[in-house]
């Protein structure tokens, strides 16, 4: 039985092949609840790889990790009712107005409709009935926080969250993991703009080519070395 | 939020898109306007084709049809998203399954009215009837086609692929809607019959494509 509190995500020897190619060679690591965790590394460390297996969107070729004690492979449905992935791709309806798709991840997510208050949240109330087609990329970008607001996660995986969005934006993505944090939950986010990320973190894991060169306390970790992981060196 | 909930809200999502795009019906509906008028100028218009064509129609369009709810969700990148909501992936298929019905329920009726004016055919003392027998015969074609629309979602050339896959498997339920309708139309011998195939294939159906699509969706 899971034991929800101590250990927001875990990993034991996780790894993750396609076919031939090796995205994330065994990994193991810890994530108290309550903390976050900045993965850093160049295209192609294994950082998406990872989030991915810990959505339960990729199912691992070896090794195990955990949501809060649940398992991602055998209770893939526990881990999803307390995890919310926010990936590259916006993943909104671009016919369907911004109200109306945050709306249906209401429902889909099983919370009341509170699309009104994320759209106020991330700034987007003013378009909330325009199609999201109509949007810039960081409108989207901003109206998927919403949804990732509006979804309450215990645990939320951020894909490279800075991208496309300016400094108020880029606040969203801050006040988002802040207000993650405060619940208890806890946030693993990659990113290349690792600068501001490290401001977040209270982990650090450096990845390149699918291995973990690294792991160490955001407290510890210097700029110089800092840029180093984020360059795949250790 | 129950299950069913969410599947109402994905099939009124689905609904939604196809309303304000209005691609997959407008589509459809020319495609089986086409083969109505094709059949009947070639094999003639004859009152008693008029079941069998109405059928091969509806099936073809079908076949055009029953991807789009899917195919939309990777067009827009939103596969991932909707897979990771969480639940059962059964109300998907119950959501992508009602939304795919309404669709074929409306060509239908299209096709109903197209074989009344075409096949001189007398359809408001038989309209009851003929609806049940239609909507016995989509039920068979929305449930097969919703899941083999799950199936082929990550192949390359699912278009080619998918009458291969659709048309055998669903050969019981349009022969038996087919036959059924005939007799609906000529008052003839055997309607309990194929009413009985009709309804078994469905329910066989009903209860195994969703459970299969579980499986499929899961490793998708």
């Amino acid at each position: 039985m899971p034991h929800p509190g101590g250990v927001a995500a875990e990993a034991h020897g996780l790894a993750r092949r396609f076919d031939r190619n090796v995205a994330l060679r065994p990994l193991s690591l810890s994530l108290p609840a309550g903390a976050v965790l900045l993965l850093v590394g160049p295209n192609g460390a294994g950082k998406t790889t990872l989030l991915r297996l810990l959505a339960t969107s990729l199912r691992p070729t070896a090794g195990r990790a955990a949501v809060f004690g649940w398992d991602v492979v055998r209770n893939a449905d526990a881990v999803r009712r307390v995890c919310v992935y926010v990936g590259t791709s916006h993943g909104m309806y671009e016919g369907l107005t911004a109200q109306e798709n945050l709306a249906f991840a209401a429902a889909m997510g099983g919370k009341g409709d509170t699309a009104r208050a994320a759209l106020e949240r991330v700034g987007l109330t003013g378009v909330g009935h325009h199609p999201v087609r109509t949007f810039s990329t960081g409108m989207k970008r901003r109206l998927a926080l919403a949804r990732a607001w509006l979804l309450e996660p215990r645990l939320l995986l951020l894909d490279d969250p800075f991208s496309a969005l300016d400094a108020d934006g880029m606040g969203l993505v801050d006040d988002l993991t802040a207000h993650v944090k405060s619940t208890g939950g806890s946030v693993i986010l990659a990113t290349h703009e690792w600068e501001r990320g490290v401001r977040l973190a209270d982990m650090v894991v450096g990845l390149a080519e699918g291995r973990q060169v690294a792991t160490a306390s955001a407290a510890e970790v210097t700029p110089p070395r800092l840029r180093a992981l984020a360059g795949g060196r250790t | 939020m129950s299950a069913w909930q969410r599947a109402a809200a994905l099939a009124r999502k689905d609904l939604l898109l196809e309303w304000r795009g209005r691609e997959t019906i407008t589509a459809m509906a020319v495609l089986a306007l086409l083969v109505v008028l094709l059949l009947g100028f070639v094999i003639g218009a004859d009152p008693a084709r008029a079941p069998a064509i109405t059928w091969v129609a509806l099936a073809l369009a079908a076949m055009l049809g029953v991807t789009r709810p899917t195919q939309a969700e990777i067009e827009q990148q939103a596969l991932e998203t909707l897979l990771l909501y969480p639940g059962s992936r059964e109300h998907i298929y119950w959501g992508k399954w009602a939304a795919i019905l309404v669709q074929l329920t409306v060509l239908l009726g299209m096709l109903l009215v197209v074989q009344g004016v075409l096949f001189n055919v007398d359809l408001w003392p038989k309209l009851p009837a003929l609806l049940g027998v239609g909507l016995l015969g989509i039920v068979g074609l929305a449930t097969l086609g919703t899941l083999f629309a799950g199936l082929v979602i990550h192949v390359r050339g699912r278009e080619l692929l998918m009458p291969l896959l659709l048309l055998p498997v669903a050969l019981p339920v349009v022969l038996a809607a087919v036959r059924l309708m005939e007799v609906v139309m000529t008052g003839g011998p055997g309607g309990l019959v194929w009413f009985g195939v009709l309804a078994a294939f469905d329910m066989l159906f009903l209860l195994v494509a969703p459970v299969l699509y579980d499986v499929v969706m899961e490793e998708a």
